[in-house]
């Protein structure tokens, strides 16, 4: 079994705590925020950024709010909600106008009627973009990906000082969870608060 | 600039106390408000929580003020870190709409350390 040791933080202190983890920025490859909001005007003000979980499509959702021109209108639909399209309705503002930027984060939890109410009720808003794991329902914006080096790459702005000790086992983690760096993070939490090594088994 | 600190200097108080001292602003330029709030906030493994317990506003202030507080502190939460997440309080300045802030951690229990519940 191979152990990282490393002291034992409280929550707050803990390097993979959720205000640090949601500190980091999006990883741009090629296009940056602007050159992004450019190409949502090109595919007419609707899109969908598109990636599995923990691929970095809340962040980059984020990122896109602080850039686009208009008033952004965050949504976010989460799961285990009985009827995520009243969540999701009752988060728009009365009357939705031109200036607004409809930004929704978990669109596929709305179901194809929530959708459908969603695409009628945003429709005098300039822009509507929402994250997606599958294409399908709006343009693709972008396709969100994760690999091994752009863990590594999170990790050691994390913990830099640790990173020739946590980077032998980050591939392995990244494997056991699909790629999900969120829930990669949220292992590295474990360590950090001293409940367990690296690779429990 | 923001500047905040307690009469006393201290950052521990018991529920019920007074917490009491000054906030200072020099601002470059006019500003919309300025408020000074106590709250709770959590940090560690899951969504951030936060507690506002009062907020003391100052329309229109000038481009340099301070301002006085004494804000009772309630009688909970406490302080404390668990193994999932930490409970901290404080108070800040923030100036309004540019939200530049400055912020004094205090610790609020029976004792002048947090609960350590792990």
């Amino acid at each position: 079994m191979s152990q990282v040791a490393v002291a034992r933080h409280r929550p707050a202190d803990n390097p993979f705590a959720s205000h640090r983890v949601e500190g980091l920025s999006f990883r741009h490859e090629g296009a940056t925020p602007h050159d992004l909001c450019q190409r949502l005007q090109r595919l007419g003000g609707r899109a969908a950024i598109i990636g599995p979980e923990g691929s970095g499509k809340t962040t980059l959702l984020e990122e896109l709010a602080l850039v686009v021109p208009g008033d952004p209108v965050r949504m976010r639909i989460g799961g285990g909600c009985h009827h995520p399209w009243r969540t999701a309705l009752a988060q728009l503002p009365k009357p939705v106008t031109a200036n607004h930027v409809v930004l929704v984060d978990g669109a596929e939890q709305l179901g194809p009627l929530g959708w459908r109410l969603l695409l009628l009720t945003s429709r005098p808003a300039q822009c509507l973009v929402a994250t997606l794991h599958r294409p399908g329902l709006l343009p693709t914006l972008i396709e969100c990906h994760t690999n091994h080096g752009l863990l590594c790459d999170l990790v050691s702005e994390l913990v830099p000082a640790d990173e020739k000790a946590l980077s032998p086992g980050l591939e392995e983690l990244f494997e056991r969870h699909h790629g999900n760096i969120r829930l990669c993070f949220r292992d590295l939490y474990d360590v950090y608060a001293g409940r367990t090594g690296l690779y429990p088994r | 600039m923001l500047t905040l600190h307690t009469t006393d200097g201290g950052t521990w108080f018991k529920p019920g106390e007074l917490v009491e001292g000054r906030a200072s602003w020099h601002l470059e330029e006019e500003t919309e408000a300025v408020e000074v709030r106590l709250f709770w906030y959590t940090s560690g493994k899951g969504s951030q929580d936060v507690g506002i317990v009062r907020v003391l506003r100052t329309d229109s202030p000038d481009t340099s003020g301070h301002r006085d507080f004494s804000i009772r502190v309630p009688e909970g939460p406490y302080s404390f870190s668990g193994k999932l997440i930490t409970l901290a309080w404080a108070i800040e300045i923030v100036a309004l709409p540019s939200g530049e802030t400055e912020r004094l951690d205090l610790r609020i229990g029976p004792q002048p350390v947090e609960v350590d519940l792990t």
